[in-house]
């Protein structure tokens, strides 16, 4: 699997959308409308999903025909035959590639197991828009085959259908648990503070000072004091 | 909303690649990962929190049910994913003049890839093929890469330290403490929201604000 | 160096810091436009006393220079055709004060706070430098002649400074800028701050044929050698260090060809507020008093009296041996131990700061962080984000514990793209350092610091030794932007073309 680097996890999931149109609205463009109004930061509902580090949404309407200029290859022997035969030119040229569907791409950068991962999506993913409560059965809707969706082990599942395996993950982070990486930002900032506001002081008082910021920082308690998930000001 | 979450940049790129190269593409990121020094200069730019090339063969899209249609492509694809900091307008160079080499190695086998060098042509491929991030979350919006790591540094000396030393007399305390801030001398940035890297970003998220204050 | 540049067709300002051609004073006057047809006359009155930036002979050299650029809006109302108009990037389009929260220009330096004539839309800058103010004034008569006889552009009022007397005034129609002199009445290279300023310009492509030159201001090659920069990196229509030509060029060619962006900014330095500064973290820095000038130099890496490198000097005595060395040296071995030096023995920063202003501002090998060939070269993270500094300072200090009247830098950069290199540099490495490991710590002197968020920075010591890394808190704002606006320095050439109304994108 290369879809982990240690305890980190890339998951990608790739959810066709039902080819459809409801109200004069495609179910593509109502999933679109609806993953830009999730909110941001601490009110993501990414933020509840446990050891979520970074992650995103967004529609695949469709893949790119490649109209731009250059040769792929070292040598490529259409070039030789493009010139001496207009055939040949037109054959070397990209093809063009359509969808049949649009997916709904959900890419995600978390902390441990995925089906526990998944579980926690099912069960914390929640938000508040204008209003109404939104679950995660919100955003996968209109996707194909949604419908059989009715619990954790199901959504599972479902999305474990949808999922594809990274060709290469490159961490260039840590794999701690989300805790762990919030609670060591946590003390980072805290410390560097401290140490500036502690420059020479005297041994006994900066020995108390100390004292007094471990007990107020807790550095083994990875719930409290922290950053919380999503923390977007000091 | 945005590509931009905080520090981070999301950033998806989809190319097509012949699907009889796929096993090569496979081979070359094989070697990379066996081969770490490969990743040497992405680890020494220290911009990425977590990137990955995923392939889809052209017969692998997933297709759930039998009224979805079957995909009946010429290629496979190649998605690349990435989270980094600062924009791809901003460090464009920065990635390209670091390792130039690199990114030709990962897009080598895709159709109509430019090579690194010069740049636009290749700035204009990323481009063309770019998908943009309709929400995009990080758990740690006023960190970067270089933070997260430099904080797990911290947190270990910090629990070292208090555990060795904090008991001891105070000038043999004061000794170690100062020894505690040299190891860490590094790791003392202040960490605040980012600065402004796209004016448009910027005013997309105060509109955003915005309503989000007129709920309240 | 290969390249061969047309040096008659360059403005002199791009290629020429004439600061250091004996050009100790300079004037610069912002004009609007009224009328297309008689602008471009305008235009073509001056541009019969452009500047180039041919080679002068000692004999041959002028006394006066003068030098044009625009903005957007002034390119506009010349009526440049569309096609070109859209061919300029958006960071020029948009001029400087919108891009206030790119470049950190807030609080104090807010665009609602600078001069007055910055309230307004500037079209054309005309730069006088000069070896006397005789000269210069002359030259302003001159011009101002040419502005009365077109009827079709305005000199605009609303500089900040002092009237003939000494008072302040807010309505002068030019900015004034001198180097500053010593007791003695010499010129120096200082600015408000007491810094020796200037050193270590960037070298490029075709600008010079003296490889001494090159050392240290060029690009740093995997053997430790120094090559000049390419040329598109500063001029338009020549290939730059991403074996392209620049970008930013609008159409057609003879408009963009030879010529560059320019930012120019108006930076009051905040004196009274500095010298406070510096005494007290002088107070409790370690050595205290003795190591005030050592700590002066940890902000901007290098030191006030002479620009010694902080990374050749890191302490007094060896700033004492360098001293020595530098008084007896010729000219051409002290340039070179001005600039000949890089950051790759002081990874740490435990001479020179990561955060001192010349290691910011060109951090030369150091991205790499000493990581043995991590990257294609070693300036691949600084190559493409260097800019040239021309300018002079302005104003007199009456009071060394005030910052109140009017006296600061003009700064200008030149560079082929504002976005790229100056904006990237002054938000990325000045108000923001991430490239350096530092969070959001910002460039001490530079950094836009206030009152809720006051800067801090690490002053790094060397690892192993036990000893505490220094913090320097509470950092204020030392530098504020008074103004200024991005423009465009076109060849001589295009001003001809410009002020022919010939201009065709087609």
């Amino acid at each position: 699997m290369a879809s982990k680097s240690g305890n980190a996890t890339a998951l990608t999931v790739l959810s066709p959308i039902v080819n459809g149109i409801v109200d004069g609205k495609s179910f593509a463009d109502i999933t679109r409308e609806r993953s830009l109004r999730i909110p941001i930061h601490e009110k993501s509902p990414l933020a509840k999903v446990p050891n979520t580090y970074l992650a995103r949404l967004f529609i695949l309407d469709n893949v790119f025909y490649e109209s731009l200029p250059g040769s792929d290859s070292v040598f490529n022997f259409s070039e030789i035959t493009s010139i001496l035969s207009d055939s040949a030119r037109k054959k070397a040229l990209p093809r063009k590639d359509q969808l049949k569907s649009k997916y709904l791409v959900f890419s995600s950068n978390f902390y441990g197991d995925l089906d526990e991962y998944l579980t926690g999506m099912w069960e914390k993913w929640s938000y508040d828009d204008n209003g109404q409560q939104r679950d995660v059965r919100y955003i996968w809707e209109h996707c194909v085959a949604f419908e059989g969706v009715s619990d954790a082990t199901s959504f599972i599942r479902y999305i474990k259908r949808c999922q594809l395996d990274a060709t290469l993950f490159f961490n260039g982070s840590t794999d701690d648990s989300l805790q762990e990486q919030l609670k060591a930002l946590y003390l980072k900032q805290e410390f560097s503070k401290f140490a500036a506001a502690h420059q020479g002081k005297s041994a006994a008082d900066v020995q108390q000072a100390f004292k007094a910021f471990i007990a107020r920082v807790q550095p083994e308690n990875l719930s409290q004091p922290s950053w919380q998930p999503g923390q977007s000001t000091p | 909303m945005s590509n931009i979450a905080g520090k981070a940049y999301a950033m998806n790129v989809i190319t097509p690649m012949r699907w009889y190269k796929v096993w090569l593409n496979r081979l070359i990121f094989w070697a990379a990962l066996k081969a770490p020094n490969v990743l040497n200069g992405l680890l020494t730019l220290s911009l990425i929190h977590y990137a990955r090339w995923v392939i889809i063969p052209r017969d692998k899209f997933p297709r759930l049910d039998p009224s979805q249609p079957k995909e009946e492509l010429e290629y496979s694809y190649m998605m690349f994913f990435s989270n980094f900091n600062g924009s791809w307008a901003q460090y464009v160079d920065s990635f390209t003049f670091a390792i130039p080499s690199g990114l030709d190695l990962f897009w080598k086998m895709n159709v109509r890839y430019p090579k690194s060098v010069p740049l636009t042509p290749f700035h204009d491929y990323i481009q063309h093929n770019q998908i943009d991030t309709s929400h995009y979350y990080t758990a740690y919006p006023m960190a970067a890469s270089n933070d997260v790591k430099s904080a797990k540094n911290v947190k270990k000396a910090l629990i070292d330290f208090n555990a060795a030393s904090s008991n001891k007399s105070p000038d043999e305390f004061l000794e170690d403490y100062n020894k505690l801030l040299n190891q860490l001398q590094h790791d003392f940035g202040e960490m605040r929201p980012t600065p402004i890297v796209s004016l448009a970003a910027q005013a997309v998220k105060e509109r955003y604000m915005e309503t989000q204050a007129g709920n309240r | 160096m290969t390249q061969n540049l047309d040096l008659t067709d360059i403005q002199g300002n791009i290629v020429k810091a004439y600061g250091s051609f004996g050009f100790f004073k300079a004037r610069y006057l912002f004009l609007r436009v009224d009328d297309g047809d008689k602008g471009r006359d305008f235009v073509g009155l001056i541009t019969a006393k452009v500047t180039s930036a041919e080679r002068w002979k000692k004999e041959a050299a002028p006394s006066v220079t003068t030098n044009i650029a625009f903005t957007y809006p002034g390119l506009k109302a010349l009526e440049l055709p569309t096609a070109s108009l859209m061919g300029f990037p958006a960071d020029f389009v948009m001029g400087m004060s919108k891009r206030k929260d790119i470049l950190g220009d807030d609080g104090p330096s807010d665009p609602q706070h600078w001069d007055k004539i910055w309230q307004e839309t500037v079209h054309i800058w005309i730069s006088i430098n000069g070896k006397s103010q005789e000269v210069i004034e002359e030259r302003y008569q001159w011009i101002l002649q040419q502005i009365e006889a077109s009827r079709g552009v305005t000199l605009l009022e609303g500089h900040r400074g002092e009237d003939k007397d000494g008072n302040p005034v807010e309505d002068l129609p030019y900015q004034d800028a001198s180097v500053l002199y010593d007791e003695n009445g010499i010129p120096t290279a200082k600015e408000h701050f007491g810094y020796t300023d200037g050193i270590g310009d960037p070298v490029f492509e075709g600008q010079t044929n003296n490889a001494a030159r090159v050392v240290g201001r060029g690009k740093l090659t995997r053997e430790g050698g120094w090559e000049p920069l390419a040329t598109g990196e500063f001029i338009l229509g020549h290939v730059d260090e991403a074996m392209e030509y620049p970008q930013t060029a609008p159409r057609p060619d003879l408009l963009s060809n030879n010529a560059t962006y320019m930012v120019y900014r108006k930076l009051h330095e905040n004196v009274g507020t500095f010298n406070n500064f510096l005494d007290e973290q002088t107070a409790i820095f370690p050595g205290g008093k003795e190591n005030k000038e050592l700590l002066a130099a940890k902000f901007s890496g290098r030191w006030r009296d002479n620009g010694a490198p902080l990374v050749d000097t890191p302490d007094n005595e060896s700033k004492a041996e360098w001293d020595k060395r530098f008084a007896a040296a010729d000219v051409p071995t002290q340039k070179n131990m001005l600039t000949n030096f890089t950051y790759n023995d002081d990874i740490s920063g435990a001479k020179c700061p990561l955060s001192a202003h010349t290691r910011r501002i060109n951090p030369r090998g150091s991205l790499e962080y000493g990581v043995k060939d991590a990257f294609d070269t070693p300036g691949a993270l600084v190559n493409r984000r260097r800019i040239l500094r021309r300018g002079l300072p302005y104003g007199k200090i009456k009071d060394q514990t005030s910052d109140k009247g009017n006296h600061g830098i003009i700064f200008m950069a030149l560079n082929a793209d504002i976005k790229r290199q100056f904006e990237f540099i002054q938000q990325q490495w000045i108000n923001y350092a991430n490239d350096f490991k530092q969070g959001n710590d910002k460039e001490v002197l530079l950094g836009n610091h206030d009152a809720k968020n006051p800067g801090k920075v690490v002053l790094e010591v060397e690892e192993g030794s036990g000893k505490p890394p220094h913090f320097v808190c509470n950092i204020p704002r030392l530098v504020e932007t008074r103004g200024g606006d991005y423009f465009f320095i076109p060849s001589i050439t295009a001003l001809k073309m410009i002020a022919g109304g010939i201009i065709d994108p087609t």
